[in-house]
């Protein structure tokens, strides 16, 4: 096997596989990363079992073969070889060679026959969406911050991708609160699957500025995002998702505008007081035109700031300063929505104009 | 079938590395060998593939070699990864949490039989404790001899308390035990409806004559009989009539007789002749003791310490008591959490007392004014005229009953001079309520006006 490529290049490929091929003990083979050569075909490949990264490399010359090293210590020395060299890799057996011009260095690899074949996607059965990279890279970003990590509790640990309506959705809950975007708005293939959050956060971090489309394609138990050179490959979550639309409530009747930076900085002021009671704000509309956002740390002292804007009906809620401020981040728009009803219904967070994105919170006990 | 499985594993694990052992067949298992068509659950389609290609061989030897026909082998994700433990956090409905609430028995099902008694009422499910044993054993005695001891059997207490419960649970009770007693149910507000109906058909005689062939009577709710002089006549004969064949009669109400307006006081006298029985607000043990029993009837869980927190802050009636129970069940139900977290996490809170709203104390000064007809500057002067010092008597008790306040207070609200004028108001109207009715009835009427 040999192959010539720029260190640019496969620096990237190598930052894109290395990082799932790490800590996994019982089999050492999945640390490394197998380098194919096939026809020209250059890959590059890690897996965790629970997913894989296929990096495919376009090179300038190549030799056929197959070999596989460990993928941190390749990562880190071509990441440390000058920019702009042209770096070659050979191999003979298991023995693995790096030039680039004044720097060589030999590897000992292991040979492919352990490494895990990697499941496919059936392409005649699969169902398939395709959307602009800035798009889905927000999307899955404002969804995945409500995405659980309990892992006793494996539905919630995903973004559940699906269809109603002939729309594409994705959400995501950890049980406090919820986030849900529209993706797509007109598809005409169904889906119902929960993606691990932690593939999705893999293929954020893979995903660069020259790409311009992702390509997401679902089998029964498997589903594969393709971009640029790219693919991820990710076992599906085997279990069911809330039936999450009837945790949106539908008739929170205290509603008022907000502008997104001031809450934010009232929001994050309250939170400094409330670090004693684990984050709880108040939150409370007095009309004719007052929202405040309060917050008592018996021992330091209160915080209490005001917003102005038009309040109909009066109330008060409790939330967690936290999940308000990751909630504030994921909305975009300068004027949000804020509804409420009583202390026990969940809020809802919206952007004033467009209606796609909701993030719904449980209130706290108050 | 799942032996086969391990001493197979047992077999393969010697063939191949450690590692590679752990990793692919550590969570498999054997799902099906029928007719040599071999299925195995593997954790994710990761693992599919590696155990096709690489292992097929070497699983098909190792279940032959425990006498198993292999024609083919099939692979299928089984997500091994089912939660273990419940979690503990505000979840919302998730589709798949079985139902905490396993088997509510036909409960609530009414079955009317033309005796009036719903079957759902028995004395098994009625809960005895210290406020209702009295009543219960009174009701014991009625079922082993109907017309005895305690005839007519008149029962009072509060709404909610299991008037209705404890005198149809007789009903049935003594149905069980002679299926051909005539016993017939019925509210008071159905007895003088259909009186009246009966009545206008010219049917009079055989209304009459229907309750007289009863062998048990159960009147529900008497208290309602007010202002229904012919009903009330109608009832008085008919009392009398099975009264003197000693037949059974059961009567209820949310008070004493003599507290019951335009009762004539002949009836009054002959239904508490043989003793009137209260059911009270039941204590704390016994409302934990109601829950219980109405959990296990349900078939639900919930934790002893969500029991002793919905039975510590319902204190109105049993009514209320089993409502509260019922939703956090509902709610526990719907958010996958048991009642207790779903109360540590403050998703439901409860609180049933009797004082409804908060009142100031100027309310209730001129409630009572009103109430009495008298301007608050009269009544909270210095006349010593009867009624108009029993009404500043009364603003006294209630604002000492209602709101707690300090006599001193009380002296400044009501405009008397001090202190102890108060003291000896407000024990006037305590002690003259225990023998005055009709001041227990104002008072009882003045609260609704303040809360209402």
């Amino acid at each position: 096997m040999k192959i010539k490529v720029t260190q640019e290049k496969l620096s990237k490929a190598l930052n894109n596989v290395s990082r799932i091929a790490i800590g996994r003990v019982t089999l050492p083979i999945l640390n490394n990363v197998l380098i194919r050569v096939d026809n020209k075909k250059v890959s590059l490949v890690t897996t965790n079992l629970d997913m894989a990264v296929v990096d495919f490399l376009p090179v300038s010359s190549s030799e056929d073969g197959v070999v596989t090293v460990p993928a941190k210590l390749l990562a880190e020395f071509v990441s440390n070889l000058p920019k702009g060299e042209t770096i070659e890799i050979s191999s003979e057996d298991t023995k693995v060679t790096i030039t680039a011009g004044k720097y060589s260095s030999t590897i000992n690899g292991a040979l492919a026959d352990d490494f895990p074949e990697l499941p496919e996607i059936n392409e005649d059965s699969a169902v398939v969406y395709k959307i602009g990279v800035d798009e889905f890279k927000n999307s899955v970003g404002q969804v995945t911050i409500a995405a659980s990590n309990d892992l006793t509790r494996p539905a919630l640990t995903g973004v559940y991708f699906n269809t109603y309506d002939n729309i594409l959705a994705i959400a995501s809950t950890d049980g406090y609160r919820l986030a849900e975007k529209k993706l797509i708005d007109k598809v005409e293939s169904e889906v119902k699957a929960i993606v691990p959050a932690t593939s999705l956060q893999e293929v954020l971090r893979s995903i660069n500025d020259e790409v311009e489309e992702v390509e997401i394609s679902f089998n029964e138990d498997l589903v594969r995002f393709r971009f640029g050179e790219v693919e991820v490959i990710s076992k599906l979550i085997d279990a069911s998702f809330p039936d999450y639309q009837k945790l949106i409530p539908k008739d929170n009747n205290i509603k008022v505008t907000l502008g997104r930076d001031e809450l934010v900085r009232v929001t994050k002021l309250a939170a400094l007081f409330a670090r004693s009671v684990g984050g709880s704000i108040i939150c409370e509309t007095k009309s004719p035109n007052i929202f405040s956002v309060k917050s008592i740390a018996n021992e330091f002292g209160e915080n209490d700031s005001e917003i102005e804007t038009k309040v109909e009906v009066e109330g008060r809620v409790n939330l967690n300063s936290r999940f308000l401020i990751d909630a504030l981040n994921a909305l975009e728009e300068k004027e949000i929505d804020f509804e409420f009803s009583d202390h026990i219904a969940p809020i809802i967070l919206k952007n004033k104009k467009s209606n796609n994105y909701t993030h719904i919170i449980m209130p706290l006990n108050s | 079938m799942y032996d086969v499985w391990k001493n197979a594993l047992a077999e393969i694990e010697q063939q191949i590395s450690t590692a590679n052992f752990s990793t692919w067949f550590q969570d498999t298992s054997l799902l099906s060998t029928e007719d040599g068509e071999i299925k195995i659950g593997v954790k994710n389609s990761f693992y599919v593939k590696q155990l096709r290609n690489r292992y097929l061989d070497l699983i098909k030897t190792a279940l032959e070699n425990n006498n198993i026909t292999v024609n083919n082998i099939d692979f299928e994700v089984q997500s091994g990864t089912k939660p273990k433990v419940r979690p503990r956090e505000i979840t919302p409905t998730d589709t798949v949490v079985k139902s905490r609430i396993k088997k509510v028995k036909t409960e609530l099902t009414n079955q009317p039989t033309n005796t009036g008694l719903n079957n759902k009422y028995t004395l098994d499910n009625f809960v005895v404790g210290s406020n209702n044993d009295l009543a219960v054993s009174a009701a014991r005695s009625i079922i082993d001899s109907p017309g005895d001891r305690y005839n007519p059997f008149f029962l009072y207490g509060g709404p909610g308390l299991g008037k209705t419960h404890l005198v149809q649970a007789i009903g049935n009770e003594l149905l069980k035990k002679n299926p051909d007693l005539k016993i017939f149910y019925t509210p008071i507000s159905h007895f003088y409806s259909d009186f009246i109906d009966a009545v206008k058909l010219g049917k009079g005689k055989e209304f009459n004559l229907k309750f007289r062939k009863l062998d048990v009577l159960i009147i529900d709710d008497f208290q309602f009989i007010v202002g229904k002089e012919k009903s009330q006549e109608e009832f008085f004969n008919i009392f009398n009539d099975l009264y003197q064949l000693n037949k059974q009669i059961i009567v209820t109400s949310d008070r004493l007789p003599s507290q019951i307006k335009s009762v004539d006081e002949r009836l009054a006298s002959r239904l508490t002749w043989a003793g009137a029985f209260d059911l009270q607000l039941p204590k704390f043990e016994d409302k934990c003791a109601i829950l219980r029993a109405k959990a296990e009837l349900m078939g639900a869980e919930i934790e002893p310490e969500a029991i002793e927190y919905i039975a510590e802050n319902v204190n109105t009636n049993i009514r209320d008591l089993e409502g509260e129970f019922s939703t956090i069940l509902l709610m526990s139900e719907v958010r996958g959490l048991t009642p207790l977290e779903l109360i540590e996490n403050g998703a439901v809170s409860v609180n049933k007392t009797s004082k409804l709203r908060p009142v100031s104390a100027k309310q209730i000064v001129e409630k009572v004014a009103k109430y009495y007809e008298l301007p608050v500057k009269e009544m909270c002067g210095k006349s010593r005229v009867a009624h108009i010092k029993t009404a500043r008597q009364v603003a006294m008790f209630l604002l000492s009953k209602e709101l707690s306040l300090s006599t001193n207070k009380i002296a400044a609200e009501v405009g008397v001079k001090d202190h102890t004028t108060v003291m000896h108001g407000v024990k006037k109207i305590e002690k003259d309520l225990k023998l005055n009715f009709t001041l227990r009835d104002q008072i009882e009427e003045i609260k609704e006006k303040i809360y209402g």
